[in-house]
């Protein structure tokens, strides 16, 4: 990735109707490095598709999707892996696995994408743990914990191993109160290394506090993602 | 409108030549037969490519599966938990149900086998029928079918209902592929398990085939002698395919159930996905076991 190159850039971009239900008209999106872009979307959905379109998981009709300087569509399945292993990730559905854990579900994708030690790992899990609330890293079952830890957990996941970018689905309506500060702290820490953040919100209240650190405010409709006036 | 012209004009007459009448009705005749048969003629395309479609899958995964492990990156620390995880379940989940099978058909086999040929003054020739009857040839299929019934079908649901709930998408989005960390370390999970349930498989119904038959006077001699007799009548192949053929049973068995959860689609259900899968791994046991019939 070159100097001041943007971080992620969507450029005419048309996703597959049948493949998404996304409205085939063409997305325009860049993020430079350290830049935050809130997307206004109230279909959880949408922004999930959204977002997989922006980790190159959906096929294109037209256009290009670039991300730290490479287009998903000219990558093989390793490399394409390796990039998306860049990308911290919020999810609010079908993300963690029963079969294993909440602690190696949070670790997984750290321990499958670096060779760092398991107990350097643990340990900067277990500190992002505490950082949201947690009282440590929990070892019982997704389906086990309540909403507000599984969106602590979520939280901790996406900022395991300084990611590139971030995308963040809305958990604000399962996300403690306490833990939208921590949660504000983190991103702004993640930006100031150079990491992009894509957040995308149901409501203005989800992003009220952060409103001046904005630099790119959209909306994502049925008809497209059109861009708003950061207030 | 109502006169026939005696002459017709000339931009009209070739329609109405007589010779250009059959060409129509011959290709309408034909359209027509085709029409007739063409939800037959695709029924049955669609049926060959349904069912040739989940063996080139299979085929195709194998050798992925191979090819993907010879790699030193492949086995990752999360490939190895689940490798691990699934080979404890492999072997201690079919533990039981193998030492319970294999004792009866020890029972069965070794004892009638030890009794009739003993009857019939064949008495030498218990070995050698012992070891192509039941270790050669038995011992796969049953080890295969307990194999796919106490853990095929698990990974099969297990990755069937990660498709159908999304899990699987949401690993492929933190970049981590699905072959590689579940079919990968599953297949040779099951590889390792076949092949040491199949071992046990052998020893315990050939022991409590001994025993039974000891017991009851079928067979006179120790249990050193009995097994030494069991390994003198093995040939050099029979060391080389017994083994390869519980590693290949629980090779196909493992890929294709975990092929079989991969693949499953947006309208199905357990009540769907358990049959197909148990129909499809039990035609893998019989084909892996037939194909080494048929060579050797």
């Amino acid at each position: 990735m070159t100097a001041n190159a943007p971080l992620l850039e969507l450029r005419d971009v048309v996703p597959s109707f049948e493949e998404t239900g996304l409205m085939p008209a063409p997305y325009n999106l860049r993020i430079m490095p350290g830049e935050c872009a809130v997307i206004d979307c109230r279909d959880f959905e949408r922004a999930a598709m959204f977002a997989d379109l922006c980790s190159g998981m959906i096929g294109l009709t037209q256009g290009s999707i670039k991300f730290m300087g490479l287009d998903w569509s000219a990558l093989h399945d390793r490399q394409l892996n390796a990039l998306r292993g860049r990308i911290g990730r919020v999810s609010r559905n079908s993300s963690w696995l029963n079969l294993f854990g909440t602690h190696l579900n949070i670790m997984l994708p750290h321990l499958y994408h670096t060779t760092d030690p398991f107990d350097n790992v643990v340990l900067h899990a277990t500190e992002l743990g505490y950082r949201f609330g947690l009282p440590g890293l929990p070892t019982s079952a997704p389906d086990r914990l309540s909403g507000a830890d599984l969106a602590r957990a979520a939280c901790v996941r996406a900022f395991m191993g300084r990611p590139d970018l971030l995308l963040l689905e809305d958990i604000s309506d399962t996300l403690p109160e306490e833990n939208i500060l921590p949660f504000l702290e983190m991103m702004t820490t993640a930006r100031d290394r150079g990491c992009g953040v894509l957040w995308f919100v149901r409501s203005a209240a989800a992003w009220h506090e952060y409103r001046k650190a904005v630099n790119i405010h959209m909306r994502l409709l049925d008809e497209g993602l059109f861009p708003m006036r950061v207030v | 409108m109502t006169d026939t012209p005696t002459h017709a004009p000339d931009h009209v007459a070739p329609q109405a030549d007589p010779m250009a009448v059959p060409q129509p009705d011959h290709d309408g005749r034909l359209v027509h037969l085709l029409r007739r048969f063409a939800p037959w003629l695709a029924a049955l395309g669609r049926l060959t490519r349904h069912q040739v479609r989940f063996a080139l899958l299979v085929i195709g995964s194998g050798w992925g599966v191979l090819r993907e492990s010879m790699r030193p990156n492949s086995w990752r620390r999360p490939v190895i938990y689940e490798f691990r995880a699934t080979l404890r379940q492999v072997v201690s989940g079919g533990f039981l149900s193998i030492v319970i099978t294999a004792t009866l058909t020890g029972l069965m086999v070794v004892s009638q086998a030890a009794y009739w040929l003993g009857y019939a003054g064949m008495a030498q020739m218990t070995g050698s029928i012992l070891v192509s009857v039941l270790v050669r040839e038995i011992s796969p299929i049953l080890v295969g079918i307990i194999i796919m019934g106490r853990s095929g079908m698990l990974s099969l649901t297990e990755i069937g209902m990660m498709v159908l709930g999304g899990e699987v998408r949401a690993l492929q989005a933190r970049g981590i592929d699905p072959f590689l960390a579940l079919v990968m370390p599953r297949t040779f999970a099951f590889t390792l398990g076949g092949f040491t349930l199949g071992m046990i498989f052998a020893v315990v119904s050939l022991l409590m085939g001994f025993v039974v038959a000891h017991s009851t006077g079928a067979i006179t001699s120790s249990v050193w002698t009995f097994f030494f007799n069991v390994l003198g009548a093995m040939t050099t192949w029979d060391y080389l395919i017994i083994p390869l053929k519980f590693v290949l049973v629980g090779f196909f068995v493992g890929v294709g159930s975990c092929v079989s959860g991969l693949t499953v689609g947006s309208n199905d259900t357990m009540a769907t996905i358990m049959p197909r899968g148990f129909a499809r791994g039990i035609m893998l046991v019989l084909v892996v076991n037939i194909l080494f019939m048929l060579d050797f």
